[in-house]
């Protein structure tokens, strides 16, 4: 469903859907170098309702390192962007919305202070250290908690905000038609439960 | 004159049913088929069996925010989404909270879905024959009343229902865990049948596969019906119809006979009783879509409009004869409220396995019989006991949040399953208390300008206490199994959130200390029987549904044998 915009847009369309998505005058020379597949940011498909066009490109690249585009599509492919920025909008409680985006600006913050400049300024190299630094840290400090899955988006805890993306990141990518059937595998009618089964026969791992 | 005399007898029955769910369902199909022209009223929509399971066949990904309820929608159901389990999926099976208030005292957690078919489309479909353990318990210890019935009353009841819905499971010969007629078990997973091994070992315990009401081979009078396909998608509807539900079995036989009149959007307001006749003879129903009050009478009545919507209308069912509420001339009308207390136990990590997995989403797990106060276990520090029910699995993609990876490194990591856990929860007996009761309030109306319930109940001491060791008991057999990092859990529930609701109409042998008798009728209006989950006299341990499809069918075999004997 969410990957339906992007099939329906042809390559231009979406590029100068980014532009404007993005707030950038891309014109002439620079639109060709992106036609071209010379891309700095990670491209949007969606028009934000929750986030501001600079959060959600922060948020789209942060959901790209957790899940990028192997030989197999990532996250922005799936549209977990977008689906992030409908669960914050509709899902999330007032409170928890407003936590997020505070923790959204803190996180930019810290790459400012760290790198000096906005996290989506940084070079590849420099993002990826500064958000497994922030990752590290949030699972080491949290150590045990949670051991049982971290399955409550949306909910009242306080999970530190790089967990709680991810998470976001992670649901919305297995719940999408490309996580769930091109990463995963996906059989809604598997027929009789068996219970002991040489994993090899099975292969990947079930979506659900 | 004429007109009224012709209404009355266009508005004539038999039989009248009040509910469709798993018990009205099965009185709707016994009465029919015994000849009986019944009118089958239900308060809410029609729902017809996989027409109008509109989400039963969709994927993960035609949901909006990953099958989870916006805001805007928990707005309407803030008693419903305590579940923690509602979402786009089955939130039309679930009841405006808003539209439907009851009040309440202490917290209690009413969880409900009014159309046809009520919660027999939603429900757990695992299935436990009570035993002499429990129908003997209150008698043996002096607590609420006796139950009028031993386990020889309702075992063939129990029989006749195993067989006709089909319930898949395995023979054990436990007596307080009693053999139904079972459909072929599922299958355990390997770290499963270790559990049971070695809780059998250590222990001396019985862990069985969960006894549920799907087929697993085809049922020969049920042609339509076909065998479960691991979607665990049940509580969408099902397309093959392979779980138990009204909708797919009992009201289609119904309707079959040519007997039924089903009549969605009528909310029973109450039951009719002539003074003259001194009997109950109809009820009365408000149109939910004209907002009309129309009449309809017949020789007997079932209700089984789930325990607290059955208990609602004999309380509203005044009269001369019933000042305070039809058949309450014990006092115990709307009293000893029960339900099961649960989300307690333990789970733990599993070493080894990695070769193994398992394909299907089974929609069942194990089942540990009641092991406590049963045999040579006396505990000192309270009464009756608990069942768990469980299962073992590979840990999924979400279990990819605390892994110390991201990027390509992670993705690649979670097409492998995650690691085997195991977990188990317990399912324990609540005593009943006069004082956990539910009353009218008739100063707050709700849309029809019906009074409303105040639900005024709690758990108790033994509850508490049997809860300890519920946690406990679980941590100790996982820890024994050898298992790794054994948790203890307590996520507590407020009295309802188990479904299981029952009692506040009890059966029992005397009139002064209880609502029904020994058939179901009730004792000081005899042509009206409660066969749903008021009738409960104990809680036992078990789900209970079964119980009460057993007690129904037992009722209306009762019903139409004194009818027939011009008794009623």
């Amino acid at each position: 469903m969410r990957t339906n915009n992007l099939k329906m847009m042809n390559r231009r369309e979406v590029i100068e859907r980014t532009a404007m998505i993005l707030g950038y005058a891309i014109t002439g020379p620079a639109l060709a170098g992106v036609l071209n597949g010379c891309k700095a940011t990670p491209e949007q498909t969606f028009v934000p309702e929750f986030f501001s066009r600079d959060e959600a490109s922060l948020i789209a690249a942060l959901t790209e390192i957790i899940i990028p585009r192997t030989d197999t599509p990532g996250a922005i492919d799936a549209g977990v962007p977008m689906f992030i920025d409908r669960m914050l909008k509709e899902v999330y409680p007032k409170e928890s919305q407003e936590a997020f985006l505070k923790n959204l600006a803190a996180f930019d913050a810290g790459a400012h202070k760290a790198h000096g400049s906005s996290f989506l300024d940084c070079g590849h190299q420099k993002k990826i250290e500064y958000f497994k630094k922030h990752h590290d840290d949030a699972l080491q400090d949290n150590a045990g908690a949670g051991s049982s899955g971290w399955w409550n988006a949306g909910g009242k805890d306080n999970k530190p905000f790089i967990l709680e993306l991810k998470e976001l990141t992670l649901l919305g990518f297995f719940t999408s038609k490309p996580g769930a059937t091109q990463v995963l595998q996906h059989n809604q009618v598997p027929g009789p439960y068996k219970g002991c089964v040489p994993l090899k026969e099975v292969g990947k791992a079930w979506a659900t | 004159m004429n007109l009224n005399l012709d209404a009355e007898k266009q508005n004539s029955f038999d039989a009248i049913v009040v509910g469709t769910g798993i018990s009205g369902g099965w009185a709707a199909k016994e009465l029919t088929e015994k000849g009986l022209k019944t009118l089958v009223l239900e308060r809410g929509r029609d729902v017809r069996h996989i027409v109008d399971y509109p989400t039963m066949t969709k994927e993960p990904w035609e949901f909006p925010n990953a099958g989870r309820l916006t805001q805007e929608e928990v707005k309407y159901m803030p008693v419903q989404s305590r579940t923690g389990w509602i979402g786009q999926a089955t939130k039309h099976w679930w009841v405006n909270d808003i539209e439907n208030p009851y009040n309440e005292i202490k917290p209690f957690d009413w969880i409900r879905g009014y159309h046809v078919g009520g919660r027999s489309i939603m429900w757990g479909k695992q299935t436990y024959r009570l035993s002499d353990l429990d129908f003997e318990a209150n008698a043996r210890e002096g607590i609420g009343a006796d139950w009028p019935i031993r386990y020889k009353d309702i075992a063939p009841w129990y029989d006749h229902v195993e067989s006709y819905i089909g319930v898949s499971g395995r023979e054990e010969g436990l007596s307080h865990l009693p053999d139904g007629k079972f459909l072929p078990p599922m299958e355990l997973n390997c770290v499963e049948e270790v559990f049971r091994d070695k809780v059998a070992e250590k222990f001396g315990r019985k862990i069985t596969i969960g006894r549920v009401a799907h087929l697993t081979a085809a049922l020969p009078h049920a042609s339509s019906r076909g065998i479960c396909q691991s979607r665990n998608l049940c509580d969408r509807g099902c397309p093959y119809g392979a779980y138990f539900s009204s909708n797919a079995s009992t009201l289609p036989a119904a309707q079959k006979t040519g007997n039924m009149t089903l009549r969605p959007n009528s909310i029973v307001h109450s039951i009719i009783y002539d003074e003259k006749k001194g009997k109950a003879v109809g009820v009365k129903v408000l149109d939910a879509e004209t907002k009309d009050e129309i009449d309809f009478f017949a020789r007997i009545i079932f209700l089984n409009a789930s325990t607290l919507g059955s208990t609602f209308i004999l309380l509203n069912s005044t009269s001369g004869r019933f000042p305070n509420g039809m058949g309450n001339g014990s006092g115990q009308l709307g009293r000893n409220l029960m339900d099961h207390q649960y989300r307690v136990g333990a789970e733990a990590d599993v070493d080894g396995f990695e070769d193994s997995y398992y394909v299907g989403r089974r929609p069942n797990g194990i089942y540990i019989a009641r092991f406590r106060n049963l045999g040579n276990d006396k505990r000192a520090d309270y009464l009756r006991g608990f069942g768990y029910q469980g299962s073992a699995s590979r840990e999924g993609w979400i279990s990819g949040v605390k892994e110390m990876m991201f990027g390509a490194d992670l993705k690649n990591a979670l097409t492998t399953p995650g690691a085997w856990t195991i977990g188990i929860t317990g399912f324990g007996e609540c005593l009943p208390y006069a004082d956990n009761r539910v009353t009218l309030n008739k100063e707050k109306k709700d849309i029809f300008g019906l009074p409303t319930l105040n639900i005024d109940a709690e758990w108790k001491e033994n509850e508490k206490i049997m809860r300890k060791d519920m946690k406990e008991s679980a941590a100790e057999m996982l820890e024994a199994s050898g298992f790794k990092n054994v948790r203890m859990y307590d996520n507590q529930n407020n009295i309802g959130l188990g479904i299981h609701e029952m009692g506040t109409a009890r059966m029992g042998n005397d009139p002064k200390t209880s609502v029904l008798n020994r058939w179901n009728q009730v004792h000081e209006a005899p042509n009206v029987f409660v066969t749903d989950g008021a009738a409960m006299t104990s809680s036992a341990c078990q789900n209970p549904s079964l119980t009460y499809m057993a007690l129904t069918a037992r009722a209306a075999d009762h019903a139409f044998n004194e009818l027939k004997k011009m008794n009623l």
